[in-house]
C-alpha cells in the first residue's frame, strides 16, 4: 500500500512510542497535522503557544519519561523559534526528536517564504540532524533520529521534512535503510580503579545527570555505603539519592552546600560519575584538581579529560560501570572520614524563620509536595535556592535548565512534566524576570486545565544579576531592576487560571490547603530584592574562596 | 604544539565536510590543511585533516569526531603514530 511522507510520520511516531508530541502548526506542516487530525485516538498532540516552548515541554516530558520527547513545527519562523529549546536539551542531555516542516522540494535554496536552513542552523547544538531529500528515506531517518536520541549519551536530533516530502508517496517496499555509524565503547579494565579506592583514605563521589538518565540511584548508593563514601552533585544529578540520605551533601559548584565544598577541599580521591566538570560545578579547574585523585566515569568519551584531567577513565553507561565494580570492590571503612563529613553537613541545616523569605517558602511548599512531585524551575536566584532547599527524593522529578541556563524554560517544562507525570499537581518556582518570558504559555496550561503551582519569586529585579552587580561592580544596577507594574494575579485571571498574591507565609500556607486539581494556579510571592544565593563561589575561584555570609 | 593528522571515514554525502569542520570551528583549533577525496566504495570518502595541538587536544578532537555520526572511523596519526 502506497503511503504518503505524512502518514509515514505518523507511524513512526508510534512505533517509537511518541504518544504524545508538543507542537504548533503552520504551512509547512500542514499534511502531518491533516494526519494529526485523523490519527487523535493514536497521538496525543499539546498545542502551545509558542514553539520554544513546545521545546521545553517535549524536553520536560524526557525528563520526567526517560524517553524522547517530540516537537513539532513549522518551516521558517517556526523552527527557528525552536533553537533555544533544542540548544538546551543538548546542553542537558535530553532526548529531543524536533520535527521540522520546509518549503517544497523546487523551493529550496531560493529564500523562499518561510524558508530557513534549520539543519545548518541547528548543526552545533544536536546530536544529528537530517534534511529528508527523499520519502523513501523518511522511515529509516525517523527511526534512526530515536535511536540516536536515546542512546548512548542522549540528545536532541532534528528531521526537517519538505512539504513536498510529506505529500509524495511511497510504498513500504521502496523503504532505504539509514546507514549510521554508531562506536563501539572501549573494554573496561577496573584494576586501576579498584586499586586508587582501596589507597583512598577520604573518598568523595561526585555525582551528576549520567546517573539519573542511566537510573543509576541504586548502584550510586551501594558504592557510597561500601566504601564510606559521601556523595556531591552537580545539579544535573541533585535527585539520584533522596535528600535525607545521610551520605548525601547536596549540590557542589558556585552555589553548592557549605559541606560539599568543605568535604570536597579535604578529600583525596573523586570518583566522578556521569558528569561532565562543568566550570559553574568545578570553579578554577587549575585548583581543583590539587591533592586529588579522579577517576571519571562517563558514557562520552569526549568528556574525559576535556576540562580537567582523569587519573583512571572509565568509559561507558555509568549503571554498568557501577554494576561491574560493586562485583569487585571490598568494603572498606572510613569512620574517621565519615564522621568528619557528617559533621560538616550538620553546618549546613538552616534555621527555618517565621517571615516570607526563600528557604521558608521553598520548606513550606515542599511540606505540601509528595515524594513524586515533579518539581521545574527557571534560572537564576529562586533556582539556585531551590537546588538548596528543596528536599528532592526521587529521579526524574527535577526539571531544570542545568547547561544552558534558559530564562523561560521552566514553564513550558512544566506543562510536559505534568503531562508525563499523569497530570498530577506539578510546582513550578519561577522568577518575575523568568516568568515573563514565557508567561503566554499560561494559555496552555488552561487549555489543558494543568494543576500547575506556578510560585513567582517575586522581588522586582533581575535578582542573580543584581547580586553580582552588588558583589563585583560596585552596584552599578544597569538594567536589572525591572520596575513594572504587571499585577500577577490579574494576569492570571485573565488567561483563565487563578491567582493569589502572598506577602507572608500565613497567606502561603492558606493559599497551599488546597491545591489545583484542573487549572493552573499563581502564587505571587513578595519578596526582598536584595536577599543573596548563599554560600557562593565567585567565579574563577576554587573552595577555598567561598564566601558564606554577606559583609 | 605539536602538528598532527586526523584521518577519517566518512559517509559521502552533501553536509558531511561542513560537520566536520565546524566541529573543529565550535571547540576553537584552526585547521592547516584538509583534503577529502571519494573512496573506491562510492558510498564513503576519506578525509586527511591537519591541525596542530598537544596530546590533549588531539585526544579531544579525535574523541568529538567519533561521536559524529558521519563519521565511521577515526585514527590520529602523529609524532608517536608515524
Amino acid at each position: 500500500m502506497k503511503k504518503s511522507g505524512a502518514a509515514i510520520v505518523i507511524e513512526a511516531l508510534c512505533r517509537n512510542g511518541a504518544d504524545t508530541v508538543f507542537g504548533y502548526p503552520g504551512g509547512a506542516v500542514l499534511p502531518i497535522y491533516d494526519e494529526l487530525y485523523q490519527n487523535t485516538h493514536r497521538i496525543n498532540h499539546v498545542l502551545c503557544a509558542h514553539e520554544q516552548n513546545a521545546a521545553h515541554a517535549a524536553d520536560g516530558y524526557a525528563r520526567v519519561t526517560g524517553k524522547p520527547g517530540v516537537v513539532i513545527a513549522t518551516s521558517g519562523p517556526g523552527a527557528t523559534n525552536l533553537v533555544t529549546g533544542i540548544a538546551n536539551a543538548y546542553l542537558d542531555s535530553v532526548p529531543l526528536v524536533a520535527i521540522t516542516g520546509n518549503v517544497a522540494v523546487p523551493l529550496l535554496g531560493r529564500d523562499s517564504f518561510q524558508e530557513v536552513d534549520i539543519t545548518g542552523i541547528t548543526q552545533e547544538i544536536v546530536k544529528h540532524n537530517f534534511a529528508v531529500s527523499d520519502v523513501k528515506d523518511l522511515n529509516g531517518i525517523l527511526d534512526a533520529a530515536f535511536k540516536i536520541a536515546s542512546s548512548g549519551r542522549p540528545g536532541p536530533v532534528l528531521v526537517d521534512i519538505p512539504k513536498s516530502i510529506q505529500t509524495d508517496v511511497c510504498e513500504e517496499s521502496q523503504y532505504t535503510l539509514q546507514e549510521l555509524f554508531f562506536n563501539d565503547l572501549p573494554e573496561l579494565d577496573l584494576t586501576e580503579t579498584l586499586s586508587l579506592i582501596s589507597s583512598a583514605e577520604r573518598p568523595l563521589i561526585y555525582s551528576g545527570g549520567g546517573v539519573v538518565s542511566a537510573g543509576a540511584s541504586y548502584e550510586l548508593l551501594t558504592l557510597a555505603k561500601r566504601i564510606s563514601a559521601p556523595v556531591t552533585f552537580s545539579m544535573m544529578g541533585l535527585t539520584a539519592l533522596p535528600a535525607d540520605e545521610p551520605l548525601n551533601l547536596g549540590m557542589c559548584g558556585m552555589h553548592g552546600t557549605g559541606s560539599s565544598a568543605n568535604v570536597f577541599s579535604k578529600c583525596d580521591l573523586v570518583i566522578a560519575l556521569g558528569v561532565r566538570f562543568s566550570d559553574r560545578a568545578t570553579g578554577n579547574t587549575a585548583k581543583y584538581k590539587e591533592g586529588k585523585k579522579i577517576i571519571h566515569v562517563d558514557i562520552d568519551c569526549a568528556e574525559i579529560n576535556k576540562n580537567t584531567s582523569a587519573d583512571v577513565e572509565l568509559c561507558g553507561n555509568v549503571k554498568t560501570v557501577l554494576q561491574q565494580l560493586l562485583q569487585k570492590l571490598p568494603r572498606t571503612a572510613h569512620p574517621e572520614w565519615e564522621k568528619e563529613c557528617a559533621e560538616a553537613k550538620k553546618l549546613d541545616d538552616l534555621p527555618m524563620s517565621d517571615k516570607l523569605v526563600p528557604v521558608t517558602l521553598l520548606r513550606k511548599v515542599a511540606s505540601h509536595c509528595s515524594a513524586d512531585t515533579v518539581v521545574a524551575t527557571d534560572v537564576g536566584q529562586h533556582q539556585m535556592w531551590t537546588m538548596q532547599y528543596f528536599p528532592f527524593r526521587t529521579p526524574r522529578t527535577l526539571l531544570t535548565s542545568g547547561g544552558l541556563g534558559t530564562m523561560g524554560f521552566g514553564l513550558g517544562a512544566a506543562i510536559g512534566g505534568c503531562i508525563a507525570n499523569d497530570r498530577k499537581p506539578t510546582v513550578l518556582f519561577t522568577g518575575d524576570g523568568s516568568f515573563g518570558m514565557s508567561l503566554h504559555e499560561l494559555a496552555t496550561a488552561v487549555s489543558q486545565k494543568l494543576p500547575l503551582v506556578i510560585v513567582i519569586f517575586n522581588n522586582g529585579v533581575l535578582g542573580m544579576v543584581r547580586q553580582w552587580q552588588t558583589m563585583f561592580y560596585q552596584k552599578h544596577y544597569s538594567h536589572t531592576t525591572l520596575n513594572r507594574k504587571t499585577d500577577f494575579v490579574a494576569l492570571a485571571k485573565a488567561f483563565g487560571a487563578d491567582g493569589r498574591k502572598i506577602t507572608c507565609l500565613s497567606e502561603l500556607e492558606n493559599a497551599l490547603q488546597k491545591l489545583p486539581v484542573d487549572t493552573p494556579l499563581v502564587l505571587d510571592c513578595q519578596l526582598d530584592m536584595d536577599e543573596f544565593v548563599l554560600p557562593m563561589i565567585p567565579p574563577g575561584g576554587s573552595v577555598k574562596d567561598l564566601i558564606t555570609q554577606r559583609n | 604544539m605539536e602538528r598532527f593528522i586526523v584521518e577519517l571515514v566518512v559517509a559521502n554525502h552533501c553536509g558531511v565536510l561542513n560537520r566536520i569542520t565546524s566541529l573543529y570551528a565550535k571547540r576553537k583549533y584552526n585547521i592547516d590543511s584538509l583534503t577529502v577525496h571519494e573512496t573506491r566504495d562510492p558510498t564513503l570518502s576519506v578525509m586527511r585533516i591537519v591541525s596542530c595541538g598537544d596530546s590533549s587536544i588531539q585526544q579531544q578532537m579525535a574523541r568529538q569526531l567519533r561521536k559524529l555520526f558521519d563519521v565511521k572511523t577515526v585514527v590520529l596519526l602523529n609524532n608517536s603514530t608515524l
